[in-house]
């Protein structure tokens, strides 16, 4: 079998899985970690916005609605570039396979649904290595919504409240979680994401991100 | 994008000070201020990493020297853009005199100094108004290091030891903040920075400031 080709020029594998709130993300990667961690494989786990160095000011800012479009992206770059500097790069450095919920195509979408300029917020990330494998949980709309009202219940950010599309909480929820999509869906191509429909059962989807990371994996490419 | 090398078409004037530390920047912009309030002006006034929003957590991150040059830079992005959007646009749509201690030059300059892409940096604040006038000090850094470190060693970050130049603090300083002047230097022509020698006299600088600052309102129908 022909060896994987990494996309980047650590030893390890970089993973990560993308989708918008509620599409099951999280499950997902505890599932691929138990996997992987019971055939032996190097696992650290990493997801968004969790860096020690600001994570906290960014749920704090949040609460007091401190946040303007731009700190936005910034702050959530700077979280990034913390993570991926202190715990990211070094695993791959040591072989690890590095399953990420959430990377730079979460900020991509987020930012610029809220008017920032593409250009500008790529340039941000410009510097973070590509991912090996993207998986993407695909999730209509208003099953979305349906999660969401039903575990954690509307957010005022994760509504995009801040950025006024609506007074209406469900309606400005609706339209923000509709451009993500919308964002999302043309960053599938550019970026080569496995797409999975993401209202398949949790085992099946599994199955699905199992068959392809070990597809790679047996290749030998980090053995 | 870069609102940076264009003109802002604005009521307000935006006018910044630019050195490294000890350059006398702050002696001047308060002098300045003093004089325009004097004279009836509407003034603002916002100095580097003092944001609400993020200058505590920068300044904790830094005692504990938490932050790669990454890192330090995107914090002061925070800060910066948290002051424009707050209180330097607002100030400058409002028709104020907004004066800044430190604006995006100082982060072209450290950063870079610090290694991190030029280019890269510069699109980080491609949101931030050109000024109508920005003065630069021209110092060397040992008269700096004297007048800022006379009765302290310089920190961690302004001697540029993370980047581990040399053990010894005055020296990290003395090639840190040399390669920040080197920063400064090349904008004086990419930016049309205004270049002042900072060791002239305190009276001399203030008087030059203030003749170019007049020359800056009368082009905008302010006289003073």
């Amino acid at each position: 079998m022909e060896k994987f080709k990494r996309k980047h020029k650590y030893e390890g594998l970089l993973v990560v899985i993308e989708g918008t709130d509620g599409s099951g993300k999280s499950t997902q990667l505890e599932l691929m970690k138990k996997y992987l961690q019971a055939h032996s494989y190097g696992v650290m786990v990493s997801e968004w916005k969790t860096s020690r160095l600001i994570a906290n000011v960014i749920d704090d800012a949040k609460e007091r609605n401190l946040l303007n479009a731009t700190t936005y992206s910034l702050l959530y770059a700077a979280d990034f570039a913390d993570r991926l500097e202190n715990q990211i790069i070094p695993a791959l450095k040591s072989g690890f396979v590095v399953l990420l919920d959430r990377y730079y195509y979460t900020a991509l979408a987020r930012d610029v649904v809220r008017g920032q300029d593409i250009e500008w917020v790529k340039n941000l990330y410009e510097y973070a290595p590509e991912p090996d494998l993207v998986f993407y949980l695909d999730m209509p709309v208003d099953v979305l919504l349906k999660r969401i009202i039903g575990t954690t219940g509307l957010d005022f950010y994760e509504s995009g409240r801040d950025v006024g599309f609506s007074t209406d909480f469900y309606k400005s929820f609706e339209i923000y979680q509709k451009k993500c999509l919308e964002q999302y869906d043309k960053m599938k191509e550019e970026y080569g994401f496995k797409s999975i429909d993401g209202t398949k059962s949790r085992e099946e989807i599994h199955k699905i991100m199992q068959g392809e990371i070990q597809k790679i994996l047996q290749s030998g490419v980090i053995d | 994008m870069s609102r940076l090398t264009e003109n802002h078409n604005l009521a307000g004037t935006l006018v910044c000070v630019e050195g490294i530390d000890g350059s006398g920047k702050s002696t001047q912009i308060t002098l300045l201020r003093d004089w325009l309030k004097a004279a009836g002006q509407d003034v603002i006034f916002t100095e580097w990493n003092s944001s609400e929003l993020i200058s505590q957590t920068t300044k904790l991150a830094k005692k504990k020297n938490l932050l790669s040059p990454r890192t330090f830079s995107l914090l002061h992005a925070v800060d910066f853009a948290d002051r424009f959007k707050q209180i330097i646009g607002p100030a400058l749509k409002a028709g104020f005199i907004v004066l800044a201690d430190r604006y995006a030059y100082t982060a072209f300059a450290r950063d870079v100094a610090r290694g991190v892409d030029a280019a890269w940096v510069r699109n980080v604040y491609g949101f931030a108004y050109k000024p109508d006038l920005a003065i630069y000090f021209d110092i060397d850094p040992k008269t700096s290091m004297e007048r800022i470190c006379s009765n302290r060693t310089p920190k961690f970050y302004e001697a540029g030891m993370d980047l581990k130049l040399s053990n010894d603090p005055y020296e990290s300083y003395m090639i840190f903040q040399g390669r920040v002047i080197k920063e400064y230097q090349k904008m004086v022509k990419e930016f049309g920075l205004i270049k002042l020698n900072a060791n002239d006299s305190i009276h001399s600088k203030q008087v030059e400031i203030r003749r170019m600052l007049k020359e800056v309102l009368n082009s905008k129908g302010i006289k003073i």
